[in-house]
């Protein structure tokens, strides 16, 4: 997709990226993808496995899939025409992984970025924990308002409380923790495999899972709870004068090391190009592996940011197998092995596409 | 349309609180505390009367009753005071409970509020709460994760 700056590229991205992880990249309040003005949205995509079938409509050889999002909040999810009892169930048949520009944030960015990212990545091994993670979430806001409010009746009421809030953040900590630490165990020789191939044998890159809370010994869960629920009641003290609660997986960070080095205070830009494109690789072959399917790629933008011999290597992991959608301001910023095969080039202007697909 | 304005007036004017366990009641005690049969040394804590009908309709419990009238949530500014809680510790105490049974949503409110009851209650009596899990005649396979993950946390031994 060729188009100017502003054009509506990254919004058809952004589009397919909610269809297939109800989720956007560049923000988690559906008011922000709603257009100014209007109270709701609507996505609508159809997908098929590429032979001609379906994956559940008798008779048609694509699937309908829709999603609408209202500026208040809430949503509804459609499978051919149908209404879906829950939005989750309308992920499947299109699994994508996204690329885009804003992913240098993942190496320079704060903590959360990396927790952003891994948490995508373990949605994707396990949906359940959309609903862990949903529910820590609530935890966290409940916890800071009761200290923010206080009680009316003293002191053993406000503990008492943050007891029972306690005992769910550590149930609830404890598996987000083995989980994210799991899926990291997974990524790591992925990543450094790429990391490796695409500095030319030069750089090792290591991932490091650390814990927002002080978790010992072997992933246990038992264990690790009694740990978790023995640090959140020591911290009370400090948790209220700096008022938000200082041990648990919202402390996560995942450090990401070349040679050793903290890659995101030592890294050259370059380097750090390479390692999100690494990272992104290796998410893409743990999704793969796990649906033996290859997903949709979604390469915002990104193509231009590397050089000949990275997109190559991009292209040749990408192989036959991927369906790409591509965005760029120029075609000049493709490698001649991009624009040939079986691909197809259209103009964006306006949000629409302005010529024909042209086949090259 | 006269008689439907009535109904709505009177209803408004007629229908209270149970004065013990704070069920809808149109008279002082309801009907649930005025019979003696169920006054069986169980009592099962809900969240609104809606939860208390709705466990009536099974016909499988004979114990009594007590409405909280909502679930502890800091961020809507309700606390334990706001709830029936003080009174519930009260009955609990003067009443002579064989069990207590927490019938509470299950969600980060429910819980936190069945946390905060269990640590309360238990110098009284046994406390207990209801399973969550798989709907009678679902198929598991069809189940979603949450629940089936909920009903493995759940489970039972086999006697």
């Amino acid at each position: 997709m060729i188009g100017a700056n502003g054009e509506g590229k990254s919004n058809l991205l952004e589009a397919v990226e909610l269809l297939g992880s109800l989720r956007s990249h560049r923000s988690g309040h559906d008011r922000d993808m709603v257009r100014h003005g209007q109270s709701r949205a609507l996505v609508r995509g159809w997908c098929g496995d590429g032979q001609g079938h379906g994956l559940g409509a008798p008779g048609s050889s694509l699937d309908q899939l829709e999603l609408e999002l209202r500026r208040q909040g809430g949503r509804l999810a459609r499978r051919n025409g149908k209404a879906l009892d829950r939005q989750l169930d309308l992920v499947g048949p299109l699994r994508c992984v996204g690329f885009s520009a804003l992913d240098l944030e993942l190496v320079r960015g704060e903590p959360s970025q990396r927790r952003q990212w891994l948490d995508r990545v373990v949605l994707q091994l396990e949906p359940v924990y959309a609903e862990l993670l949903a529910r820590y979430g609530r935890l966290l806001r409940q916890r800071s308002q009761l200290l923010r409010r206080g009680v009316s009746q003293g002191e053993q009421q406000l503990q008492s409380l943050l007891d029972a809030f306690d005992q769910q953040m550590a149930l609830i900590g404890t598996r987000l923790h083995r989980r994210r630490r799991r899926a990291l165990v997974r990524l790591q020789p992925l990543a450094a495999a790429w990391q490796e191939r695409l500095s030319g044998g030069r750089e090792r890159l290591e991932l490091r899972y650390q814990a927002g809370s002080r978790l010992e010994g072997e992933e246990a869960e038992a264990p690790w709870r009694e740990a978790l629920l023995e640090q959140l009641r020591r911290q009370r003290p400090q948790e209220r004068r700096l008022g938000a609660c200082q041990v648990g997986p919202h402390r996560d960070e995942v450090a990401m090391l070349l040679g050793e080095e903290p890659a995101r205070r030592f890294g050259s830009a370059g380097q750090q190009r390479t390692l999100v494109l690494a990272l992104k690789l290796a998410e893409l072959e743990l999704v793969q592996q796990l649906w033996g399917e290859p997903p949709l790629l979604l390469l915002d933008d990104v193509l231009a940011e590397l050089d000949p011999r990275r997109q190559e290597l991009l292209l040749e992991m990408v192989g036959t197998g991927h369906q790409c959608l591509v965005s760029a301001t120029h075609l000049a910023s493709f490698s001649a092995t991009w624009q040939g095969g079986d691909s197809q080039v259209v103009r964006i202007s306006r949000g629409e596409l302005v010529d024909s697909p042209t086949n090259r | 349309m006269h008689a439907f304005a009535d109904a709505l007036v009177g209803a408004r004017r007629q229908v209270g609180q149970c004065s013990r366990c704070f069920h809808l009641s149109a008279e002082p005690l309801c009907e649930i505390c005025r019979n003696e049969e169920r006054r069986n040394g169980q009592l099962c804590v809900v969240a609104d009367s809606r939860d208390l009908l709705a466990l009536e309709r099974t016909r499988e419990y004979r114990g009594g009753y007590h409405v909280l009238g909502g679930l502890i949530s800091p961020m809507d500014g309700i606390g334990p005071e706001l709830l029936q809680i003080q009174p519930l510790v009260h009955r609990v105490d003067q009443e002579a409970m064989g069990e207590v049974i927490l019938a509470l949503p299950p969600s980060v409110e429910g819980d936190t509020t069945s946390l905060y009851l269990a640590r309360l209650l238990r110098p009284f009596c046994l406390v207990s709460r209801i399973a969550y899990g798989l709907p009678v005649g679902s198929e598991l396979e069809y189940a979603d994760e949450v629940t089936l993950a909920r009903a493995l946390e759940g489970r039972r031994r086999m006697e």
